[in-house]
C-alpha cells in the first residue's frame, strides 16, 4: 500500500462558485475492506472493452465531517469515448434507494474508480458526486481511486476536490483533486473472517476451508511456536557473538517475560481443577440431555408401534412420569453447573 | 430440471461475501439479520458470489404455524415486501454484470440457536417456490467472535421437504418401520434428517489475492537496523499490528461465558422440550378418555343388539360411534423433533468447545507447573 505522508491546507475558495461549494476542510478517510472488496468484485466483472469501471460509495460521516467512513459501494454503469462520458444516473438512483431501504444509517459519501488516472471525466463524475441535490454537498464528495492493472500493485488513493475554473462552465467540468489520507479499518467482527481469508492466499486455486475450533487452534499454537523459535534463536546468535546484541531488544524480551505470572502451584492446581470439572460437567450434561431427549420423543410415540390401545396408554403414561421425574433431576443438576460456572 | 442435474454436494463462497455477511450480522448483533445471496450453480457446486442484505419491514407472517415467533427480520426472506425487492436488486444487479441467479439466503445467529421454525420455512419457501438448488448459510456472530469462523451451509432434505409440504408430522410418521409394515408408513423422519450439511469453502478472487499480499506490512528483506531504545522499537513499524497479523483471539482461556451462555441455551430447550412433551401427554391422556368412551359405547350397543337380537328386533348400526366420538387431533411433532435438532446442535458446539479448551487448559497448566506434566 502506498504509504503517502500528508500536509492537508484548506485553501480559501475562489469567487466563481462561491455558495455552491462543498467545504475542502480537512478529511479523513476510512475505508472497511467490504468496500474495496466490492470494488474489486466489479473491477473483475467489467466489459471487455473497458479501461475503468465506476461506482458509488456509501458509509457513515463523523458528526463534524471530519472522518469519513466507507462501509459499501455498488457498481454503476458508465461508458467513456474520447470527447464523452455517460454515467447511468437513473441506475444510480434507483440503486442508492433500494441501498437505502436495507441499510438506512449509510448515506452517499462518494465514488470509486479502478484506475488511478484523474481526467476530465473524473472531474465532471465528481461535480455530480459532489452537486447539490443528488450529491454529497455541503460536505465534500471523496473519489477514490483503486488501480486494477494486471501485473502491478494495488494502488489506493483518495481525494475530495475543490472547484476550480473561471467561468461557471469551465467550473462544471473541471476539478481540483486534493488527495486525503486514508487508513483501512476493520472491526472486531471482521477479524476471523479476514483470518479466514487469509488462509487462501498462498494457496494455488486461492480457497479454503473453513477451520475448526480445534484446527484453529493447532494453527496459532504453530504459529507462537514458530515466533519463539525465531525469537531464541536470534537470542543465541548474540550470544555466540554472531548477530550484534540491542539493549532495547534485550529490555523488551525482559519485558515480554517478566509478563508471566508467579502464582502457587497449590492454587493453580485448584484453580485448574475447578475449571476442568466445569467444563468436562458441561460437556457431560449436554451430551446427556440430548440423548434423554430423544429417548423421551422416542418413548412418546411407542406407544403406536407396540399396537397402541387403551392398556398401552396407561403403561406408556407411567413411563413418561418417570422420565419426566429423571429430567427434573437432571435440569437441577445442570441448574448448579451453571452457578458452578458463574460462580 | 433439477432432476437433470447433479445434487449439490458443496458451497464455494466468495471473499467479498464473507465480508458482507459478516459486516449486516455484527451490524444487527443481537438481533437476526438476513439477506439474500446471489452466484452461479457449477456442476453440483453452488458458487455465491454476490449478496444483499433484506430491508426489515413490519409484516405479518404468513405462517402456517400459529406460533411462530413475531420476528420480522427473521422472516424477512420469504415476505411479500422482499420477494419484490429482490427480483429488483437482482435487475439492478444483473446490468452490472453480477451473476443474477438467487442461489439462496444468509441468517446470522448467535451460538448455533438457528434451528427454528423461521430458518425451515425460509429454506422451505426457497426451495419449493423460488428455485430448488438453494441453500442457507449460517453465520454464528458469537462463536466467530472467539477466533474462528463460523459459516456453515444447510438444506432442508428432500424427505422432510416432501412431510413438510404436506404438514405430516404425527406420530406415525416420526417413527422407523415397524418390521411387519402394515400400516403403510411412507416415511420416518427423525430429528438427523432435516437439514443436509454442506461444507463451505471460502474463494478468493485473483484481484483479493493481490491486495491481501499487499496487506502484508512492511517487507522483511535486506537487514534491519536495531532500534536504539525501548521506545524507538515499540515506535517501529513492526511492531504495530499490521493488517492480517495472525488472530491470537482462540487462544484466550476464556472459558466462563461460553459455558454460562451454553447453559442458558440448553435449559431453555429443556423447558420446550417439556412444554412439548405436556402438550403431548395431555393429548394422549383425551385420546385415551375418548377411546375409553367409545369401547364403553360399543359394549353397550353390542349388549342393546344382543337383547335385540334374542327378542328379534331388527338391529342397530354398530359404527355409529364415529359420528358420536370426535377424536382430537395430534399435535405436530415438528417442534419437539426441532427442538432435539437444536440441542444436538447444542452439544456438539460443548464438544468441540471442551476439545479445544482442555487442550489450552492443560498446555496453561503445564506451563505454569513445570514437571508436573508427566502425570
Amino acid at each position: 500500500m502506498a504509504e503517502d505522508s500528508f500536509l492537508h491546507l484548506a485553501r480559501p475558495l475562489g469567487p466563481v462558485s462561491m455558495g455552491t461549494a462543498p467545504t475542502t476542510a480537512p478529511l479523513n478517510v476510512v475505508i472497511q475492506p467490504q468496500a474495496i472488496f466490492s470494488i474489486l468484485d466489479h473491477s473483475l466483472r467489467r466489459n471487455a472493452d473497458q479501461e475503468r469501471v465506476i461506482g458509488t460509495l456509501l458509509g457513515t460521516r463523523s458528526e463534524d465531517g471530519g472522518e469519513v467512513e466507507v462501509r459499501c459501494a455498488f457498481a454503476v454503469g458508465h461508458s467513456e469515448a474520447e470527447d464523452q462520458v455517460e454515467v447511468d444516473m437513473e441506475y444510480h438512483k434507483q440503486m442508492l434507494a433500494l441501498h437505502l431501504k436495507a441499510n438506512p444509517r449509510e448515506v452517499l459519501v462518494g465514488w470509486y474508480a479502478t484506475a488511478s488516472e484523474l481526467n476530465t471525466f473524473s472531474a465532471l463524475i465528481q461535480n455530480f458526486y459532489s452537486g447539490q441535490g443528488d450529491g454529497t454537498w455541503p460536505h465534500p464528495a471523496v473519489h477514490l481511486t483503486v488501480s486494477t492493472e494486471a501485473g502491478k500493485d494495488l494502488e489506493t488513493r483518495a481525494y475530495i476536490s475543490a472547484p476550480v475554473g473561471v467561468t461557471a462552465e469551465r467550473a462544471a467540468d473541471s476539478a481540483a483533486f486534493i488527495p486525503v489520507p486514508y487508513e483501512l479499518r476493520y472491526g472486531e467482527a471482521d477479524k476471523s473472517g479476514l483470518e479466514a481469508i487469509a488462509n487462501a492466499k498462498d494457496a494455488e486455486d486461492r480457497s479454503t476451508n473453513i477451520a475448526t475450533d480445534i484446527e484453529a487452534l493447532e494453527r496459532a499454537i504453530e504459529e507462537v511456536l514458530s515466533m519463539i523459535d525465531r525469537v531464541s534463536r536470534y537470542v543465541e546468535s548474540v550470544i555466540d557473538e554472531e548477530a550484534p546484541a540491542s539493549t532495547a531488544m534485550g529490555q523488551f524480551l525482559l519485558n515480554a517475560l517478566a509478563l508471566a505470572p508467579k502464582v502457587d502451584p497449590v492454587e493453580i492446581e485448584k484453580d485448574f481443577h475447578n475449571h476442568i470439572q466445569d467444563v468436562l460437567v458441561v460437556s457431560y450434561l449436554a451430551n446427556t440431555i440430548r440423548t434423554q431427549m430423544e429417548l423421551s420423543n422416542r418413548l412418546a410415540t411407542a406407544q403406536l408401534t407396540l399396537g397402541g390401545g387403551d392398556a398401552a396408554g396407561a403403561g406408556e403414561g407411567n413411563q413418561r412420569n418417570q422420565r419426566g421425574g429423571k429430567g427434573g433431576r437432571q435440569r437441577q443438576d445442570r441448574g448448579s453447573a451453571a452457578e458452578e460456572t458463574r460462580a | 430440471m433439477a432432476e437433470a442435474q447433479a445434487p449439490i454436494t458443496a458451497v464455494k463462497v466468495e471473499a467479498l461475501v464473507v465480508m458482507k455477511i459478516i459486516k449486516h450480522g455484527s451490524q444487527t448483533f443481537p438481533t437476526v439479520s438476513t439477506g439474500s445471496l446471489v452466484g452461479m450453480d457449477v456442476d453440483g457446486t453452488l458458487e455465491v458470489t454476490n449478496s444483499f442484505p433484506f430491508p426489515v419491514v413490519e409484516t405479518t407472517t404468513e405462517s402456517h404455524f400459529d406460533n411462530a415467533a413475531p420476528n420480522p427480520a427473521a422472516s424477512a426472506p420469504r415476505a411479500k415486501g422482499n420477494a419484490a425487492y429482490q427480483a429488483e436488486m437482482i435487475r439492478m444487479i444483473r446490468e452490472v454484470n453480477v451473476d443474477a441467479n438467487n442461489v439462496g439466503w444468509y441468517t446470522s445467529a448467535n451460538m448455533g440457536n438457528f434451528v427454528n421454525m423461521n430458518v425451515i420455512e425460509n429454506q422451505f419457501y426457497y426451495q419449493k417456490e423460488l428455485n430448488e438448488r438453494t441453500v442457507a448459510l449460517v453465520h454464528d456472530v458469537s462463536r466467530s467472535a472467539q477466533g474462528s469462523l463460523s459459516l456453515r451451509a444447510f438444506r432442508l432434505s428432500a424427505k422432510f421437504v416432501e412431510a413438510f409440504k404436506e404438514n405430516k408430522f404425527t406420530s406415525e410418521e416420526c417413527l422407523p418401520p415397524p418390521p411387519n409394515n402394515t400400516i403403510g408408513i411412507l416415511s420416518n423422519i427423525r430429528y438427523q434428517d432435516i437439514f443436509e450439511e454442506l461444507p463451505v469453502e471460502i474463494h478468493n478472487s485473483h484481484l483479493i489475492t493481490t491486495f491481501l499480499h499487499q496487506l502484508q506490512g512492511p517487507s522483511t528483506s535486506g537487514p534491519i537496523e536495531l532500534p536504539l531504545s525501548l521506545s524507538a522499537l515499540e515506535a517501529s513499524p513492526f511492531s504495530k499490528s499490521s493488517i492480517l497479523t495472525p488472530n491470537f483471539d482462540n487462544l484466550t482461556l476464556n472459558i466462563d461465558p461460553f459455558l454460562e451462555k451454553n447453559c442458558d441455551l440448553l435449559l431453555d430447550s429443556i423447558e420446550a422440550h417439556n412444554t412439548e412433551t405436556n402438550n403431548y401427554q395431555y393429548y394422549q391422556r383425551v385420546l385415551g378418555r375418548e377411546q375409553q368412551k367409545i369401547n364403553n359405547w360399543k359394549q353397550k350397543r353390542a349388549q342393546e343388539n344382543a337383547t335385540r337380537s334374542a327378542l328379534k328386533q331388527p338391529l342397530l348400526p354398530e359404527d355409529e360411534w364415529q359420528r358420536l366420538f370426535k377424536l382430537p387431533a395430534e399435535p405436530s411433532r415438528l417442534e419437539s423433533m426441532l427442538n432435539t435438532r437444536q440441542v444436538e446442535q447444542f452439544s456438539r458446539q460443548v464438544d468441540s468447545f471442551v476439545s479445544s479448551t482442555t487442550g489450552k487448559m492443560f498446555a496453561v497448566k503445564g506451563n505454569l507447573l513445570p514437571g508436573e506434566t508427566a502425570n
